[in-house]
């Protein structure tokens, strides 16, 4: 490594000149795939700048310097934005009913029962699956065990959404057997190998 | 350019994020504000006890003297499992050493300098962990509200198509909700690398228990112990006869050979006093964004090994560093403060979403005033609440009751908030309270200058 700070202080400004540029071309009138590919390429650089330099802390390090600038920014944009006369969104979350409507509170109870329990215990299916295939696949202990404290809440949030995203109850128990299914099969293989 | 995002996906994805917001969001806001204000707990520390000793180093004989005089004044009592000397840091340039029975701060020369006092950010990291709750249960519940937070950010970005596109855009004048809309949006886009890389790394640790546990259960016959053991190393033998004193001192020496780069800064000792005692150095490494190395050494202070954190497997470096990536501690107090400025603004994320779905309810006639004084109980009454408990440890001492104190406060604001008059909005005699709460507490941290 040849003298990481002097680089760590290249990726930053890397980072801050891939925010710069980002606002530049989204303040365009017209989008321009190209701009805005060559921003983000400068920002991909930058980290690998910040990763060449000091390996995950100073990507962690140049992601820092990337956000402090676009906060800048966005302080800028803050203190000079016109009062405008633009009407405000009314859209519907869906979340409480409108005047009228039930509440359908057993409606609202299945869906965290399935949400929260249920999607939690099919996430740490999951995860305990992924770990039996990448210890079957060779990986150590520790990388294994890893892999799946940080699959299990990454597994439950994306089933979380998804959950969320599919509209219909039947369809959602669908999502979730099949899901529990393949890790319940990979685990019952793993003990019967 | 048409959006590659669907209109009834955009619709769900509102009601998935709105749904996962209002079930979450108040205790979301509490463990993050606490998340916020606790990157800085060596700097409250310091405002708690600002006349403790302070060194930028100590020999290893003088922390060999402190040692052995805790466990002989401690002879009396149950042997302490474990015995921790915090070493000199330089955000923390500060000797202590804490056993099961107490804490105290060391002088540079090893002699025992007093009590450690640091009751409320004590109070405000078990907060943060387990907001007070008893065994694993708080833990895995802020992991959950993690998970929360990823759902959150996942549904944010598909439910607002323009989220990138209007990323430079803060209408911070415009009235009518745009603004709030504007202020929400924007934080959200700017911090989401940092809310996702803090939400996961919080999810990982709060629910290391559950998912633990099913570890143990599913590969290592219900041992929870050895589910950790290849990532930050075992405990070693347990043998409970009586032994001297470990040589902690031969320790430190080796590691200023060893390990000369890095910054030892913990000794814990494995049950001292017996002849299973082993004493464990935690040393950071420059540049690193592992919490440290676990460098291990038998009683007489001769080296046995080390976990390996920094070098070893890539599991054991990801598992190290996801500690320091939560907590902001890797580089110093510019990074605390970045730390402490995005932790803010996602407290601001949290205080505007649900300020927005009531606002879009009285836009289309739908008032809400009992939820909303509520609501502003929430985003103003927490923060007055932890002022005032932060007053009263500064005014009334190391030994007032912190936990009960906050959590009536918080029930008797929340109530009274919600039984305000609803023609009335409690948010300015909330903001009032805030503004007497943060006036107490720099009373309380002047007190001791003023004698």
């Amino acid at each position: 490594m040849i003298m990481p700070a002097l680089w760590l202080w290249v990726g930053g400004l890397a980072a801050t000149m891939a925010v710069l540029g980002l606002r530049a071309a989204w303040s365009r009138q017209h989008r321009s795939t190209t701009a805005n590919a060559l921003c983000w390429g400068f920002m991909g650089l930058a980290l690998a700048i910040g990763w060449a330099a000091a390996g995950a802390w100073g990507m962690a390090v140049v992601s820092l310097a990337g956000t402090a600038c676009a906060f800048i920014l966005l302080a800028q944009a803050a203190i000079t934005a016109p009062t405008g006369k633009a009407s405000a969104s009314t859209r519907r979350a869906h979340m409480l009913p409108e005047k009228g409507e039930a509440l359908h509170l057993w409606r609202r109870i299945a869906t965290f029962l399935l949400c929260v329990p249920v999607a939690l215990a099919v996430a740490l299916l999951l995860a305990l699956a992924a770990r039996a295939i990448a210890s079957a696949a060779g990986w150590g202990e520790a990388d294994s065990n890893v892999l799946t404290l940080f699959l299990m809440p990454l597994c439950w949030a994306l089933l979380l959404f998804a959950l969320l995203m599919t509209q219909g109850r039947r369809a959602q128990a669908r999502v979730l057997a099949a899901l529990a299914s393949i890790p319940i099969l990979i685990l019952l293989l793993e003990r019967l190998a | 350019m048409n959006s590659p995002i669907g209109k009834d996906a955009v619709k769900q994805a509102l009601s998935a994020h709105a749904a996962i917001g209002l079930l979450a969001s108040a205790m979301l806001y509490l463990v993050c504000l606490t998340g916020a204000l606790a990157v800085i707990s060596e700097e409250w520390q310091r405002i708690e006890q600002p006349d403790a000793p302070e060194m930028p180093a100590i020999a290893p004989e003088a922390v060999q003297k402190a040692v052995t005089q805790i466990l002989d004044d401690e002879k009396a009592l149950k042997k302490t499992s474990h015995l921790y000397v915090h070493l000199p840091t330089p955000g923390l340039p500060r000797t202590t050493i804490t056993t099961d029975h107490r804490a105290v701060h060391v002088e540079r020369t090893g002699e025992i300098a007093g009590r450690e006092e640091n009751g409320w950010t004590e109070f405000l990291g078990a907060l943060h962990y387990q907001l007070h709750l008893p065994g694993i249960i708080g833990l895995a519940i802020v992991g959950i509200l993690g998970v929360m937070m990823i759902a959150l950010s996942l549904s944010g970005v598909i439910a607002h198509p323009r989220i990138f596109r209007d990323a430079f855009r803060l209408r911070a004048r415009d009235r009518g909700g745009i603004a709030l809309a504007d202020w929400h949006n924007r934080l959200g886009v700017w911090t989401l690398p940092f809310s996702l890389a803090i939400a996961l790394t919080g999810a990982m640790i709060g629910l290391a228990s559950v998912t633990g546990y099913g570890l143990a259960a599913s590969f290592y016959e219900g041992n929870l112990e050895k589910v950790y053991a290849p990532i930050f190393g075992g405990e070693g033998k347990l043998d409970a006869h009586d032994a001297p004193p470990p040589d902690v001192a031969a320790a430190l020496r080796d590691m200023a050979s060893r390990a000369p780069q890095a910054q030892p800064y913990y000794a814990i000792i494995h049950d001292p006093l017996t002849r299973g005692q082993h004493v464990q150095i935690i040393a950071t490494h420059p540049r690193r964004l592992i919490f440290g190395e676990y460098y291990d050494f038998d009683a007489a202070g001769r080296f046995r090994g080390k976990a390996g954190l920094s070098d070893g497997a890539l599991g054991q470096q990801v598992a190290a560093s996801s500690y320091n990536l939560h907590f902001g501690n890797y580089g110093g107090l510019i990074v605390k403060i970045a730390y402490l400025a995005f932790g803010i603004a996602l407290c601001a994320i949290i205080a505007t979403g649900t300020s927005i779905w009531l606002g879009k309810r009285e836009r289309r006639g739908l008032y809400h005033p009992r939820l909303r004084n509520g609501w502003d109980g929430v985003v103003w009454g927490i923060p007055a609440a932890l002022g005032i408990t932060l007053a009263v440890r500064l005014i009334a001492g190391q030994d007032a009751p912190l936990i009960p104190i906050f959590w009536s406060l918080l029930a008797l604001i929340l109530g009274l908030c919600i039984a305000w008059p609803p023609q009335r909005a409690a948010k300015p005699r909330l903001r009032q309270l805030l503004g007497f709460a943060l006036a107490a507490c720099l009373i309380g941290a002047l007190l001791p200058q003023l004698g």
